[in-house]
């Protein structure tokens, strides 16, 4: 089967420097990938390539292998694929619901209706009509999660959703991105959490200084001493 | 009080509306430019208020739709249409403009609006056969005052009306997240370029009908007449203190300066620009979103305010 | 047009241009740097610019001082101005949404232009003091105008060896690649963002001073510059400081270039149509900066 998304030795350089340097990737359908690797190894501005945020100078990115690496990020949007920031953007003098209502074209009614759900499901729903700027920091953080699920994407990115999360909300997000891949989707998270990574994720991929370390099962990745060198240090 | 803002609005319109039969050539001369400002400022709320945009050069829109409009009278067409025309002619000129310079960040197109005014104006003297040049362009005679005043008075109920019906709308709401956060708006579908150009056309639109109904009221027109940039700084305090992003916003903004231009304008020209600019400056460091922002926050009031 | 044009005339033209250009570049370093550490895209660099010229003026008035010396005061005098603003004014929306601080230095060169038209009048000034024309073979170049790019070569080259050679100037530079890094490299940020502010300042005056010599002085002489100043900043790329320069020159040539071809008129059309130009092929400026 045809991977959904697939990066080819993808190069992005900030002046002279290399911040994605010949990554290479394949993504199955239907599995939870992990993105590790300490700061500065490039990770986010590979989700950023990816989502056409930034582009690519070299390489080619493969979306249900079609070409996406000139695209708009909007027009990579429409063709399935939602992630968060690192970040949080939500935006502010929005409310929650309309911060869920202004991504989708779908009709106003059945929008909505999306959107309550959505809300339900984490257990928001009576701030629908808060203004997001407002929020707590993990609300915000769940508004942003679902609503990358508004338009339901097959693939989904996200940039260290455990960031500031404290213990239940974090289990709450964990089991949804499980309920995801169950359905069929594909997700891509970028963490620092290990913990996180290593329950969560089926294959990991690491970066170091831009260029992919590594690649496997957490437990593998985990005893690689590559990857002890390159966070720890020699 | 949810029946009395309709029933007060609709009062409101009645007086407005009988206030001619009353009124002398003086009077309606300022009614009819109060309506006028209000438009201006309330468009300008469009593109630069919703979207954060901000333009400098709006003026541009009044200017092209004065002479698009005075040509047009010239040539035989009934004023009315022809300053329709103007306002056609403005939302064309916004989507040449708008195409290739809304491509940018906010500053860029800062930058690329400042110069177009200036630009216009130097066309426009260059014209000569076509727009008169500096000898300026005249109209045939014609007392119709009263009829330009419900002219003017339509179209910033119409503007008003409008940017009510986009603030209360999905398609308001993307404008909005443009402001926002323009990055995370493209990263969730939202295609900014053409929302920036839509929200552009629009406000341009505005300033070209009544730029034509002013050129017909007046009876003559000049490019520096119809490119002033005091136009641009004024439209921009209006809408800053009533309100930027909000629908009444701009419209009380609107009055609330031009009473005070219509008391000091006149003998103090340089004082009173010179306290415009202070005014910008003091509402962008005290209150930037103006006076019924400021009362949005405080009493938690809805944004269709 | 019938007019022959030779190479002379050519050449003659190119290198009013370089003259012409070599102001446009030191004004514009000015803006470059204001743009460069604070994003802040000053409006009121004109009026700035038209202040120092103010100075001039009035200092070879009542003193008779050599218009060309009074780039000495008119540099510290809108040195202090420029900190000031940003300490009480700039500084407060450098944070803030970029449409704050475009709305603030555009009220600010409201406020500015106006108080010169309350202070000084819009009677035309001028300070007669250099004239006529230097000859050298087959060109002719106005002498206030080759004194002119001598004074901002001079200015604008100090200006470089200052940002490459001094702390003070490398911490500026820092600042203006990042700010976060340079804060953690223990610089103060907002020390930085004054002298900055009272440098772009400081610029402007410079140039406001030489042309004083070459043009009428009246409030709005400013404003062309603050809208050229942008241009040169598009055409070097923002951040991008010797971009400063090249954008500059190639400025001051395009239009002593056009005026060969198109009447003096349309000259500010012509800046404007390259701005647009620029904007849509290669938005970063000619010279790579960040957007």
């Amino acid at each position: 089967m045809a991977p959904i998304l697939e990066v080819r030795s993808a190069v992005k350089r900030f002046g002279g420097v290399a911040a994605v340097n010949r990554v290479s990737l394949a993504l199955e359908k239907g599995r939870i990938y992990g993105l590790i690797g300490p700061n500065g190894s490039g990770k986010t501005t590979l989700f950023n390539c990816i989502t056409g945020v930034d582009h690519v100078d070299e390489g080619l990115i493969l979306l249900n292998g079609r070409r996406v690496d000139r695209l708009k990020p909007h027009q990579i949007f429409h063709l399935g694929v939602g992630r968060t920031f690192q970040v949080i953007r939500v935006f502010p003098e929005l409310t929650a619901l309309e911060n869920l209502l202004v991504v989708t074209t779908a009709g106003y009614a059945e929008a909505r209706r999306r959107a309550e759900e959505l809300l339900a499901r984490v257990k928001l729903e009576r701030l629908a009509g808060e203004f997001a700027g407002n929020l707590s920091y993990g609300q915000q953080k769940l508004v942003e999660f679902i609503r990358v699920l508004m338009t339901d994407p097959d693939l989904i990115l996200l940039d260290e959703p455990a960031a500031g999360v404290n213990r239940t909300l974090l289990n709450d997000l964990l089991d949804a991105v499980r309920a995801l891949r169950d359905q069929g989707k594909t997700v891509l998270l970028v963490e620092h959490d290990m913990k996180v990574v290593m329950g969560l994720c089926e294959t990991v991929f690491v970066l170091d200084h831009g260029e992919k370390l590594a690649e496997g099962a957490p437990g593998v990745i985990q005893a690689d001493e590559r990857v002890i060198e390159a966070y720890f240090g020699r | 009080m949810k029946r009395a803002l309709p029933v007060a609005l609709g009062l409101l319109a009645v007086a407005l509306a009988l206030y001619p039969l009353e009124a002398t050539g003086y009077g309606l001369r300022v009614g009819l430019q109060l309506f006028m400002w209000i438009t201006l400022a309330q468009s300008w709320n469009l593109i630069s208020g919703l979207t954060g945009y901000v333009s400098f050069g709006h003026v541009v829109f009044f200017g092209t739709g004065a002479y698009t409009a005075s040509l047009l009278v010239n040539a035989g067409m009934p004023w009315p249409l022809a300053c329709l025309s103007g306002g056609g002619a403005g939302a064309l000129l916004a989507l040449i403009i708008g195409w290739p310079c809304l491509r940018l960040k906010g500053p860029y197109f800062a930058i690329a609006m400042l110069g177009l005014n200036e630009v216009m104006r130097v066309i426009v003297s260059y014209a000569e056969g076509l727009t008169g040049g500096g000898n300026g362009l005249s109209l045939p005679t014609l007392d119709a005052s009263r009829s330009i005043y419900y002219a003017m008075g339509l179209v910033a109920a119409a503007v008003t009306a409008v940017t009510y019906a986009i603030v209360t709308s999905r398609f308001g709401l993307r404008l909005m997240t443009i402001r926002e956060d323009e990055v995370a708006a493209e990263a969730m579908g939202i295609d900014t370029l053409r929302y920036k150009i839509y929200a552009f056309m629009l406000s341009a639109i505005g300033p070209g009908i009544v730029g034509g109904l002013s050129a017909r009221d007046q009876g003559y027109i000049e490019p520096i007449s119809v490119f002033p940039l005091i136009m641009t700084i004024t439209m921009i305090v209006m809408a800053l203190f009533g309100g930027k992003g909000t629908i009444w916003g701009p419209v009380l903004g609107a009055v609330v300066l031009f009473i005070f231009q219509e008391a000091v304008w006149a003998r103090f020209v340089y004082l009173h620009q010179l306290l415009f600019g202070a005014i910008i400056v003091a509402v962008v460091l005290l209150m930037p979103r103006g006076i019924l922002g400021v009362l949005q926050q405080k009493y938690n009031l809805l944004r269709t305010i | 047009m019938s007019v022959l044009i030779t190479p002379a005339m050519v050449g003659q033209v190119v290198i009013s241009g370089l003259l012409a250009g070599s102001i446009y570049a030191l004004v514009a370093l000015g803006l470059g740097l204001i743009f460069g550490v604070m994003r802040v895209l000053n409006v009121a660099h004109g009026p700035l610019m038209m202040l120092g010229a103010y100075t001039t003026f009035w200092l070879f008035q009542r003193f008779g001082l050599n218009p060309y010396l009074s780039v000495l005061v008119s540099m510290p005098l809108l040195f202090l101005i420029g900190v000031v603003l940003q300490r009480f004014l700039v500084r407060r929306v450098v944070d803030a949404p970029e449409l704050s601080s475009l709305l603030l230095t555009f009220g600010l060169s409201i406020a500015l232009v106006n108080l010169a038209q309350l202070a000084f009048t819009s009677d035309l000034r001028s300070v007669e003091y250099l004239t006529g024309s230097f000859v050298a073979g087959p060109f002719a170049f106005s002498k206030p105008r080759l004194a002119a790019c001598a004074f901002a070569v001079t200015i604008t080259a100090g200006s470089f060896l200052f940002l490459r050679g001094t702390r003070l100037g490398k911490a500026i530079r820092a600042v203006s690649q990042s700010r976060e890094v340079a804060q953690v490299c223990g610089i103060d940020v907002q020390r930085i963002h004054l002298l900055t502010f009272g440098l772009g300042s400081a610029l402007a005056a410079a140039g406001g001073s030489l042309v004083a010599v070459m043009v009428a002085i009246q409030p709005e002489m400013g404003q062309i510059y603050t809208f050229k100043s942008f241009l040169v900043i598009v055409l070097g790329g923002a951040g991008n400081y010797p971009g400063a320069l090249l954008g500059g020159l190639l400025l001051g040539l395009v239009e002593q270039l056009s005026s060969l071809f198109l009447t003096a008129q349309v000259n500010e059309a012509v800046a404007y149509v390259l701005l647009v130009l620029v904007l849509l092929i290669r938005p970063t400026g000619l010279l790579k900066g960040r957007v």
